[in-house]
C-alpha cells in the first residue's frame, strides 16, 4: 500500500513535480511496466492467435469466443466468483470484529501484531498442503475424531477437501486474509481514537448503533479497499484451488493452466485468453479499490 | 541465417558420424566419441525430469551424478519438475523467440505424447542416440523401442528404461483381487467408493482409461497401425459409456478424482480405496521397504496383460551442453548403471538394454538381483505386456474422457 505511507504532513509538503517524481519512480516503473506490461502484451498477442512457431499467424478473436462460448465458462467463472466473494466476506467479518476487539489495547497490540503476521508470511502452498493433511477424510482431524469414537470411519468425516463447495479453499483463504483485513481496519480505528465512540455513548447509542453510525462510516472505505484487494488476489490465485479443488468444475486460473499446459499446442491461446479475462476482473477490482481509497482520503480518513 | 546453415551442416555431420559409427570396422568412430568425451569434460548438465519418484531422484543424485563427475568430469544437476510438458512449452516459446543457444535444459526425461510434440516442432537435438557406444546393447527391433507410442524414435532420444502397469492391492484387505479388467469393473460396482483412478490427462489415469479401451476393443494389435476412425469412435464411445456408468461407484461417487498417482497412492495407504495403480512394477515393493505400505501389499497384472512402454532421454535443440548430455545418456545405458537402476533397493526400473547381449558374467548379475516382495517375476511381467497405442489415440482418449466422463456431455 503506497498510500499507507502518506500522512497529512506529506501532503502539505511541496509537490516535487511530475518529472522529478517520474525519475524517482523510474526503477520501480520499469520493472512493473516491463515485466507485467510486456507479459500482458505478449499474452495478448498469443491469445489473438499469434504463435508463429506452430504456424499460427492469423489474428482473430476466435480463442476468446471459444472460451466464452464454452459451457464451462459460466460454470468456472461462477465458481471462481463464489469462492472469492465468500472467502472475502468471511474474512471481512472476522477481520472487522477482531480489529474492533483490539482497538485501544496498546499493550496487547505487539503480541497480536506478531501472531497476525504469521499467516501473512506463510505461503498459500504450505497452508493448502496443511489443510489436506488436517482436513481430508483420512487426515489428522478425522483420525482424532475416530480415536475418540465420534465417528466410525473416514467416510463419516465431512468433506472439506476436493469438495463441491470449495470448503477447504475458503478455509485456506480466510486463514490467510483475516490478518490483512484486520491490520488495515485496525490502523484506521486506532488513528481515529475512541472519542467519537465515547460521544456516541453519552448520547445513549446502543452497541449496534455505535457500530452502524460511527465505526462503519469510518472504516468503510479502507475495509472496502482491503476486501477488493483480497478479492482480486483470490480470484487470480492458482495453487490453492489446484490442490484443494474438485477436478471439475474448476476455477478460472486452474482452467487457464489446464489449457496452457495442454499437450495440444492449439489450446495454448485459449489458456492465455482465460488468463487475460482473469486479468480484466482483477484490474477492475484494483481500480475500484483505488476509488475507495480516494473517497477515504477526501473524507479525511487516512489510510 | 548463416548460423542456422552452420547448424544444419553440423547436424548433417552428426548424422554422417552416426552412420560411420554403425559401421563396425570404421577406425574413426572411436575418435569421434573421444572428441565428444573431451568436450564434455567440465560441462554442467541440467537434467529436467519428473521429480515425483523419490527412488529415481536418489538414483540420479546418489549414483549417476557422482559417477559421471568422477569418470567424465561432468557435473550433473537434476532439475525436478512435475510435468515435462511444461518444459516442452518453454522450449516452444524459446524456439519462437529464436533462442537457439544457451537453453537451460541439457537433458530431458521424456516419452510418448511429449516426445511427439517435441519431435514435430523440431525441439530436439539430433539424431544423437546412434552415436552412443552403449547403444549396441539396445535391441532396436523391439516395437516399444523403435516406436515411442507409435512415433518413430529415429535416434532423437536414447532409451533409459522400461515400465509396465501393475495394480497394487493389500492381500489382507482384498485377499482375492480381480484378475482381469472385466472382473475389476464388476468388483468396483460391488464395492462402491473403494476404487479411484487419477483424472486424465494425468499419465497414470490416462493409462487406466487405455486399459478400459483395450478391454472394450478386445484386439490390441489393431491399434498399432494407422487409426481406423469409425472403429475408434465406436470403441471409445463404449469405453466412455462404461466409465460414465462406473463413476457413481468410484471414490467420492466420481465427483472428484485424485489429481495424480501420488495422491491415489496416499488414498490407498490411508485405507480410503483398495487399489493403487502404478506404471512402475517395483514401486509397491519400494514403498513397503520405505514403510509407506504395509508388508501385505502385493501387485498383479491383468490376465489379458497390462500396458508397457520405454522411457527415454532427449536433448533440447538449444541445449548449452550437448556433449555432456550425450555422455550422460551413454552412461545411463552402461551395464553397471542399468544394473544399479534395476536393483529394487535402489529403484527397480526395468533395463532398457537387452540383457542377453551382455557377457555371461553381467547376465548373471542381473539374474541375481534381489526381487522386492511385492514385485512380480520378470517372466510374468514380460508375458503380460501390451503395447501403448499411438499418441494421437492417447490424446483423443484424454480429451474425450474429460468431455464425456468428467463433464458428461
Amino acid at each position: 500500500m503506497i498510500t499507507a505511507g502518506l500522512s497529512e504532513n506529506a501532503r502539505t509538503r511541496t509537490d516535487p513535480g511530475f518529472p522529478v517524481l517520474t525519475a524517482q519512480l523510474a526503477p520501480a516503473l520499469l520493472v512493473v511496466l516491463g515485466l507485467f506490461g510486456g507479459g500482458l502484451f505478449l499474452g495478448a498477442l498469443q491469445s489473438l492467435g499469434y504463435l508463429p512457431s506452430v504456424g499460427m499467424r492469423v489474428y482473430s478473436l476466435k480463442h476468446f469466443n471459444n472460451i466464452i462460448a464454452d459451457p464451462d465458462f459460466l460454470k468456472n467463472l461462477g465458481l471462481t466468483f463464489y469462492i472469492s466473494s465468500i472467502s472475502t466476506g468471511i474474512a471481512a467479518v472476522i477481520g472487522v470484529l477482531a480489529a474492533m476487539a483490539m482497538t485501544g489495547y496498546r499493550t496487547t497490540r505487539r503480541v497480536v501484531n506478531f501472531v497476525f503476521q504469521i499467516p501473512l508470511t506463510v505461503p498459500h502452498l504450505v497452508i493448502a498442503t496443511a489443510v489436506i493433511f488436517m482436513l481430508s477424510p483420512s487426515g489428522l482431524a478425522s483420525r482424532a475424531l475416530q480415536a475418540i469414537g465420534l465417528i466410525d470411519n473416514p467416510s463419516q468425516f465431512p468433506l472439506m477437501v476436493n469438495d463441491s463447495w470449495g470448503v477447504g479453499i475458503i478455509i485456506t483463504y480466510v486463514w490467510k486474509e483475516v490478518p490483512f483485513i484486520t491490520l488495515m481496519v485496525l490502523a484506521v480505528l486506532n488513528n481515529q481514537g475512541t472519542e467519537l465512540l465515547e460521544a456516541a455513548r453519552t448520547l445513549h447509542a446502543n452497541r449496534w448503533q455505535r457500530f452502524r453510525f460511527v465505526v462503519m462510516p469510518i472504516i468503510f472505505p479502507s475495509l472496502g479497499a482491503a476486501c477488493l484487494i483480497v478479492f482480486a488476489y483470490t480470484f487470480g490465485a492458482f495453487e490453492v484451488p489446484y490442490l484443494l479443488g474438485q477436478t471439475y468444475p474448476m476455477t478460472m486460473p486452474v482452467w487457464a493452466y489446464r489449457n496452457f499446459s495442454d499437450i495440444d499446442l492449439m489450446a495454448r491461446p485459449e489458456g492465455i485468453a482465460t488468463g487475460l479475462i482473469i486479468a480484466v476482473v482483477v484490474a477492475v477490482a484494483i481500480v475500484l479499490s483505488q476509488v475507495l481509497v480516494q473517497i477515504a482520503r477526501r473524507r479525511g480518513v487516512i489510510l | 541465417m548463416t548460423l542456422s546453415k552452420i547448424k544444419r551442416c553440423i547436424a548433417l555431420l552428426m548424422v554422417m558420424i552416426g552412420l560411420f559409427c554403425l559401421t563396425p570396422l570404421n577406425p574413426a568412430a572411436g575418435n569421434d566419441w573421444d572428441d565428444i568425451l573431451q568436450r564434455a569434460k567440465g560441462q554442467t548438465v541440467d537434467w529436467y525430469m519428473w521429480g515425483g519418484f523419490p527412488s529415481t531422484n536418489a538414483y540420479v543424485n546418489g549414483f549417476v551424478a557422482p559417477a559421471v563427475k568422477e569418470r567424465y568430469g561432468i557435473t550433473l544437476r537434476q532439475v525436478p519438475i512435475t510435468d515435462i510438458a511444461e518444459v516442452i512449452s518453454k522450449l516452444l516459446v524459446e524456439k519462437q523467440a529464436g533462442k537457439d543457444t544457451g537453453g537451460q535444459a541439457d537433458l530431458l526425461w521424456i516419452n510418448g505424447e511429449n516426445f511427439r510434440t517435441a519431435k514435430r516442432n523440431d525441439l530436439l537435438f539430433g539424431p544423437f542416440a546412434d552415436l552412443l557406444p552403449n547403444q549396441r546393447l539396445v535391441d532396436w527391433s523391439r516395437p516399444s523401442v523403435f516406436n515411442d507410442f507409435g512415433e518413430p524414435v529415429e535416434s532423437l532420444e536414447s532409451p533409459w528404461g522400461s515400465a509396465q502397469v501393475v495394480m497394487i492391492y493389500d492381500n489382507v484387505r482384498t485377499p482375492n483381487p480381480p484378475r482381469s479388467m472385466r472382473d475389476l469393473l464388476d468388483w468396483v460396482r460391488n464395492h462402491p467408493g473403494r476404487f479411484a483412478y487419477p483424472a486424465p490427462p494425468d499419465f497414470t489415469g490416462s493409462v487406466f482409461v487405455r486399459h478400459v479401451f483395450y478391454h472394450v476393443s478386445g484386439d490390441v494389435g489393431a491399434w498399432q497401425g494407422p487409426m481406423d476412425e469409425s472403429r475408434y469412435t465406436k470403441t471409445a464411445a463404449e469405453s466412455f459409456r462404461i466409465l460414465r456408468e462406473l463413476a457413481p461407484s468410484l471414490w467420492r461417487g466420481g465427483k472428484t478424482y485424485p489429481e495424480n498417482p501420488e495422491r491415489l497412492s496416499q488414498l490407498f495407504a490411508d485405507g480410503e480405496v483398495d487399489f493403487a495403480i502404478s506404471y512402475h512394477p517395483a514401486e509397491a515393493s519400494k514403498k513397503i521397504s520405505d514403510g509407506l505400505y504395509p508388508g501385505s501389499v502385493r501387485t498383479f497384472v491383468f490376465e489379458e496383460g497390462t500396458i508397457s512402454n520405454t522411457h527415454f532421454v532427449a536433448i533440447p535443440f538449444n541445449a548449452e551442453h550437448k556433449e555432456g548430455a550425450m555422455v550422460v545418456a551413454d552412461f545411463l545405458l552402461s551395464p553397471e548403471a542399468q544394473l544399479q537402476k534395476a536393483d529394487p533397493a535402489v529403484w527397480g526400473d526395468f533395463p532398457a538394454i537387452d540383457v542377453k547381449r551382455l557377457d555371461p558374467q553381467w547376465q548373471a548379475r542381473f539374474a541375481d538381483l534381489p526381487r522386492g516382495i511385492a514385485t512380480l517375476p520378470d517372466d510374468v511381467l514380460q508375458s503380460h505386456q501390451l503395447p501403448e497405442p499411438p499418441s494421437q489415440i492417447l490424446i483423443r482418449l484424454e480429451k474425450d474422457w474429460v468431455n464425456q466422463v468428467l463433464k458428461r456431455r
